[in-house]
């Protein structure tokens, strides 16, 4: 938030910063000194028993920091969350992924972690919907259904016991992501939610919000039902590339996803955990003040959209109590 | 840089063909730019500047030096530019020199005009102390230090600033120098020049993709493009540069078309450059 790239007036800058002081009042964690740097010493009651977590350790009696990050207490644990660091996969999360490379019977992933994730040729639903074992021939075949650079959409499986991440794409849901873009923010502004498909409806639009920071905003498409077999609709689809040349997503749908990728990059920009009602809320706000899509990227709107956001929390408190 | 699908790149050039590009930018649409002066204090005068993601350097040094027998009323000018592997860990050890003498030499063409030093976006008769005896050597240096695309616009843009943030010292020089001995010096330590920048062009660069022009492209545009033109316009409306890149031929209309295009960029590109220099130098003397 320090590193604000915007070149904001003076009269901006109070009011972001008075907008900022308000939200962190209203942040429910009691300790305001929750952040800490490096070598920080974290307050804790010496006399209960805790556990020490990731990020800290014990230095002369006391317990240090040793990452940059926000200090969480869960039950009896204190750990140090990093903010920038690699998304954290748990089994069920929803990802989107680059394909980095095609190997024999798996392809592999780039989903912001440690390391690359793998997705298997038996975790995906074959095109033509049959379940059945995977032939020599679906191997050399793999490219027909992902190739290098495709975004992908996948579920967490398991972790391998080297600690490598693998990956399934059974439902209809998953799959190659085409038509739109593909933006990047820091992991843990996406919170683990029911859903994270979103078909909004009003704009005809796709929003998959991966758990890694990946988020694509793109054309709605509709999940092909595997059961039909699409023999007559393969040789259809191996034609329309060169008609796809001239079809571009129309002017309308594609102003749409622009104003919601805008949305996206504020609400990252500003450090605000990212959901569907907050996107559409922001993007509503971006049409009542009639600004142009790509002026939601300079100052003016950053300051409104930290203002509306701490209006809203209060309003959430107030309601609360 | 990050590869891109299929279906990524079909959206990119689609927006480009609509006049919409994805972060809701015109094709003639620039990325909010962000000037601070007087970054490096030892030099003097510097710059940093930012477009979007593309985040550079400009810093000044001047040496006292002697011209070149053939020209003795002019200074020496040399820019170089280095492109940092914090911008992209291709750019480690060697692997950026070919980009960094790409970007040094379309600038030095850009702002120093010919051998003759004839169309010089700088003026270097300015630099002269003792006309063929001494002078001063102004040494520019640039360093990329995050690329997402249009470097070269940022990098004349970040040069601009820091020669406006220049100070050249103020040098005295004993009277009763004979004809044949090197004169005396005395190099001021308050007082300062400032340097004059209102000549020094600015750098547009057109990217083509398809069959429209852009300006400012990100690295994902540049990664569609099939040639970017590079056009250097001073403030009176004269091109003072240019640069064509990229593997794919021009008809020699679109090339007079890209330079009219230019122009009429330059203009507001020009005035929004000199506002936001003002407005660093302004700030930077607040604090």
């Amino acid at each position: 938030m320090i590193g604000l790239q915007l070149p904001l007036s003076q009269t901006q800058r109070i009011r972001l910063q008075r907008a900022l002081e308000k939200l962190q009042s209203l942040s429910c964690k009691a300790n305001s000194d929750a952040s800490v740097t490096v070598a920080d010493t974290i307050p804790v009651n010496y006399e209960d028993a805790f556990l020490k977590g990731h990020g800290t350790t014990d230095l002369n009696g006391d317990l240090v920091a040793t990452v940059c990050g926000v200090v969480e207490r869960i039950n009896k644990l204190v750990y140090v969350r990093a903010l920038r660091a690699r998304y954290k996969p748990e089994v069920g999360d929803i990802v989107v992924g680059r394909v980095v490379e095609v190997s024999q019977k798996r392809w592999r992933l780039e989903i912001n972690f440690s390391l690359d994730a793998i997705l298997m040729l038996s975790s995906m639903n074959m095109p033509d919907g049959i379940q059945r074992r995977r032939t020599a021939l679906d191997e050399l075949n793999m490219r027909g259904i992902f190739e290098e650079n495709d975004v992908v959409c996948a579920e967490v499986r398991n972790f391998q016991h080297d600690g490598s991440l693998q990956l399934q794409a059974r439902s209809q849901k998953y799959g190659k992501l085409e038509k739109g873009q593909l933006l990047i923010v820091d992991p843990y502004l996406v919170k683990k939610s029911k859903q994270h498909f979103h078909h909004l409806e009003q704009f005809g639009i796709d929003l998959v919000l991966g758990r890694n920071g990946f988020i694509w905003v793109g054309e709605h498409v509709e999940a092909r039902d595997s059961m039909v077999v699409d023999q007559a609709n393969s040789s259809e689809q191996s034609m329309v590339p060169e008609e796809k040349n001239k079809t571009h997503t129309p002017l309308e749908m594609r102003q749409n996803i622009c104003r919601i990728a805008n949305a996206v990059r504020v609400l990252s920009t500003l450090g605000f955990s990212i959901d569907a009602d907050l996107i559409l809320e922001t993007v509503e706000l971006s049409s009542t003040v009639k600004i142009d899509i790509h002026d939601m990227l300079g100052s003016e709107f950053h300051v409104l959209v930290a203002e509306r956001e701490a209006e809203r929390r209060s309003l959430v408190g107030k309601r609360k109590r | 840089m990050v590869g891109l699908s299929v279906g990524e790149k079909h959206f990119i050039q689609g927006g480009i063909a609509q006049d919409l590009r994805s972060d809701g930018r015109k094709r003639l649409t620039y990325r909010p730019i962000y000037v601070e002066t007087g970054v490096i204090p030892q030099a003097h005068g510097s710059a940093r500047v930012r477009l979007g993601a593309t985040d550079v350097i400009a810093s000044v040094k001047a040496e006292l030096g002697k011209p070149s027998a053939l020209q003795p009323d002019k200074g020496n000018i040399a820019i170089y530019v280095d492109c940092s592997p914090t911008a992209a860990p291709m750019f480690e050890g060697r692997g950026g020199e070919e980009l960094s003498t790409e970007l040094s030499v379309a600038l030095q063409r850009c702002l120093l005009g010919g051998k003759s030093g004839a169309g010089a976006g700088i003026d270097p008769t300015s630099l002269v102390v003792v006309e063929g005896k001494v002078c001063w050597d102004l040494y520019i240096d640039g360093l990329v230090i995050s690329s997402d695309g249009n470097l070269l616009d940022a990098l004349a843009a970040a040069i601009k600033a820091a020669l406006s943030n220049t100070g050249i010292p103020k040098v005295d020089v004993a009277a009763d120098a004979t004809s044949d001995e090197q004169p005396e010096v005395n190099i001021s330590d308050e007082e300062f020049l400032q340097f004059d920048t209102s000549g020094i062009p600015v750098i547009v660069t057109l990217t083509k993709v398809g069959r429209h022009y852009i300006v400012d492209a990100t690295s994902e545009e540049e990664s569609q493009m099939s040639s970017a033109v590079s056009i250097s316009v001073n403030r009176k409306g004269h091109i003072c540069g240019l640069t064509k890149r990229g593997g794919v031929g021009l008809d020699p209309s679109i090339i007079l078309d890209m330079i009219s295009v230019a122009k009429h960029v330059s203009e507001q590109l020009i005035n929004k450059l000199d506002s936001e220099i003002a407005a660093a130098e302004a700030s930077e003397e607040e604090s």
